[in-house]
């Protein structure tokens, strides 16, 4: 222990202080005494001044350790001078396009406010601002102000780029044949932009399209983070998809009224449109966590086949599509907490991020599916001392009721070898790898799903200027996905732990932490082709 | 390709990867005999070793806006004593300097912590400010008692300008860590490959880092008391 090395004098009686910071920053990577920093002193308990403290052994360090810490806030504290003001008024320069009530959103003093430049709310305050991502640079400062004992805070900022690309993501989805043949291959494309910081007005403007093969995804959304200065957040969105999905195991035998869909053989092929939009409410709780609360309303169209049937476990029956053909509504109320610890968003190295939802799809507000769906995420990061970071991941959820299939769980979500649903459309029409040769192949929507998995990470750079950080991550991973039919009754030809639907998981792929967001080059796409390629999974 | 020989190969890659990356050194922390070096003096009074060294570059433009900002400057100065060759401290000694600029008084209000005691004091200019707080005069490290007679040491430092505190740090996390929009629904990992703006805004740990090592020193020997 570096608290056992340390000698300090105290031999004037006073206190050798690890300055402001020292006892906690944790990020002391780029500290050259990092290690001293993060093991030891980070962990030291904090001592309070003492004036009168005797003076330190002589003895050697290992045997007579003497470690006196301050922490930053007892360093700070008890002033003997305090310099208050009388706070006249708030100036804000820089703004160009952004108006000054946004700005002063976030500033939590008003004109007559006595100010004591010691409170942490004004050094908060910097950090509010340059948190609404409006802003490169915010920097607080006082003049005199008109008679004496007044003063102005003065908040200069420099406004930054606001229309940005909030996501996209490129995949390859892939088809075979009944006997494993593969089929072209097909590129999608996932790409959301917003504004945010909408004509000055602190609200952000988002609009998303997914595109793939014969599908269309769109999605406008409207969010004000800050609701009337609040730590309110309310957001609204519309949706549009035109979809399709695909179903059945092995033979599948369908008729549909869609012409086209006659060519495909190996999965009976569900077109539907979804229409319609979502109301949400979003409040801190704490500073780490949130509340949200959101309101679905859609109208759903389905074209599904007449009658389709497939083998499940080499026996003959139909498939249960999960949707209403035709024309319906969903309108679904759901409730999530969010409890978020972690150091970063984008490369996390300590910390928690758990999350609870519960909707439930309401057949008195006119929804023609009633339903209740319930997941638990949870996941935490850990960095190890020599510097590379494990993360552990698990998730678990449930639907009850006649949900439609787009609000189960898609077997793609849970495998890292099959593509990600993309503004909810799911490209892929192959089943997943089964490394465990388990009842997973008959699976592609579930009413039960889990997950547990653990993720290394290898920090390969760490820089400061457009690139932060560059990490190599490799996860490792098992998951279930099962329908109720397959607690119940499972299909056959499974035996023993293979009438489980579980299965592998696996990825390894770049992500690169830069000033504009995070990347994510991840080989789990092509690694996931490589058995469909070969055409010897099924 | 049979599933479970495709697992096998995902196996060998992932180890190669990461027995490539175990030869990287990039961002390992420097080793504090490699800081730049600059002269300081050290002497024994009344058997207490002492460091006098300046620092005043520590104070640089942007630090001499915010010193006049009206707004707490803190100036913190630590300085861990290395054995020569050494990499793990013997002592440390502190400093830290909180200064205020009086608008109406027009001069700067200082609070100095430092072995010795805690004081109050007021500069009417910047070199004042600079005097007091971007130099450290004999700075009291450790007993010489406690240092080998048959050893050379040197004194490495490390001066911050407004270092974060951890209780501060998770104040601001709130608004710096959790950027709009990122709760939205995200692409996954298993895209070939996807992007996530996030406008993360980067706290450093400190406004300004200085950090330097001085020249290598026999201890000063002890006083002796006739």
């Amino acid at each position: 222990m570096l608290a056992k090395r340390l000698v300090v004098s105290a031999r004037f009686g006073l206190v050798a202080a690890l300055v402001a910071g020292w006892g906690g920053v944790a990020r002391a990577d780029d500290d050259p005494y990092a290690e001293f920093l993060r093991d030891e002193a980070a962990h030291t308990p904090a001592a309070p001044p003492t004036p009168e403290a005797p003076p330190a052994s002589p003895a050697p360090p290992a045997e007579a350790p003497r470690p006196i810490v301050v922490t930053a806030g007892e360093i700070g504290a008890g002033l003997p001078v305090r310099v208050r003001y009388t706070l006249e008024g708030i100036e804000v320069r820089g703004n160009l396009r952004t108006a000054d009530r946004v700005v002063l959103r976030y500033v939590p003093f008003r004109a007559g406010d006595v100010l004591d430049v010691d409170d942490t709310e004004i050094e908060l305050t910097r950090y509010r601002l340059l948190g609404t991502g409006f802003f490169s640079a915010a920097e607080l400062s006082l003049r005199r102000g008109s008679k004496r004992g007044n003063a102005v805070l003065v908040i200069d900022v420099v406004e930054r780029n606001t229309l940005v690309v909030r996501s996209l993501s490129l995949g390859i989805a892939a088809d075979e044949d009944a006997d494993g043949t593969a089929r072209p291959l097909s590129p999608f494309v996932g790409v959301d932009v917003a504004e945010t910081n909408l004509l000055g007005a602190g609200v952000t403007l988002g609009a998303g399209i997914g595109l793939a093969t014969d599908q269309l995804a769109l999605r406008l959304s409207f969010s004000d983070p800050a609701l009337m200065g609040t730590s309110n957040a309310i957001g609204a969105s519309l949706v549009y998809a035109k979809a399709q999905d695909y179903f059945g195991t092995a033979a599948v035998s369908f008729e549909s009224p869609l012409l086209d869909q006659r060519e495909v053989t190996d999965y009976a092929v569900v077109a539907y449109k979804r229409i319609g939009g979502t109301l949400s409410f979003g409040r801190d709780l704490s500073v780490v966590t949130q509340l949200r609360l959101g309101y679905d309303l859609e109208r759903v169209e389905a074209t599904v086949p007449t009658v389709a049937s497939h083998l499940r476990g080499g026996v003959r029956e139909p498939i249960d599509f999960d949707i209403l053909g035709g024309k319906s509504v969903l309108s679904e109320l759901s409730a999530g907490l969010t409890y978020d610890s972690r150091d970063s968003p984008s490369l996390p190295t300590r910390g928690t991020l758990a999350s609870a939802t519960l909707g439930a799809g309401l057949g008195p507000v006119g929804s023609a599916y009633r339903y209740q769906r319930l997941t638990a995420a949870y996941e935490r990061w850990w960095r190890l001392p020599w510097s590379h970071v494990v993360r552990l991941d698990a998730f678990a959820g449930a639907v009850t009721g006649d949900a439609p299939f787009f609000k189960k769980f898609y077997v793609g979500d849970f495998t890292d070898l099959l593509p990600d649903r993309v503004l909810e459309l799911a490209p892929d029409r192959r089943q997943p790898p089964n490394f465990f040769e388990t009842s997973i192949a008959e699976v592609r929507y579930g009413d039960y799903a889990a997950r547990l998995a653990g993720e290394y990470r290898v920090p390969l750079y760490a820089g400061h200027e457009s690139v932060y950080a560059i990490d190599l991550f490799g996860s490792l991973g098992l998951y279930a996905v099962a329908t109720r039919r397959e607690l119940k009754d499972p299909p056959r030809g499974y035996e023993g732990y293979e009438r489980i639907p579980f299965d592998l998981t696996y990825n390894l792929g770049l992500r690169i932490d830069t000033n504009v967001g995070l990347a994510t080059f991840a080989f789990s796409n092509f690694l996931g082709l490589l058995p469909a390629r070969g055409g010897d999974r099924k | 390709m049979s599933p479970r020989r495709g697992a096998a190969s995902f196996a060998v890659t992932f180890a190669l990867a990461l027995g490539a990356s175990s030869a990287r050194a990039d961002d390992e922390p420097k080793s504090p005999a490699s800081l730049p070096q600059r002269s300081g003096t050290v002497v024994n009074e009344d058997g207490e070793v002492r460091l006098t060294v300046a620092f005043r570059d520590v104070v640089d433009a942007e630090v001499t806006k915010k010193l006049t900002s009206g707004l707490p400057t803190v100036i913190a100065l630590r300085a861990y004593v290395f054995p020569d060759g050494g990499t793990e401290p013997v002592a440390l000694g502190a400093k830290s300097c909180r200064i205020v600029y009086d608008l109406w008084d027009e001069v700067f209000r200082i609070q100095l912590t430092q072995p010795g005691g805690t004081k109050s004091t007021v500069a009417v200019n910047l070199e004042g400010v600079l005097r007091q707080c971007a130099e450290a005069r004999r700075l009291s490290l450790v007993e010489r008692s406690v240092l080998a007679d048959d050893r050379r040491y040197f004194v490495a430092a490390l001066v911050e300008v407004n270092p974060i505190s951890a209780e501060m740090l998770e104040r601001i996390k709130r608004w710096v860590t959790r950027p709009n929009a990122s709760t939205a629904i995200g692409p996954g990992d298993s895209l070939f490959g996807s992007f996530v703006g996030l406008f993360v805004t980067k706290v450093p740990d400190a406004d300004r880092k200085v950090s330097f090592r001085t020249q290598a020193f026999a201890p000063p020997a002890p006083e002796k008391k006739e």
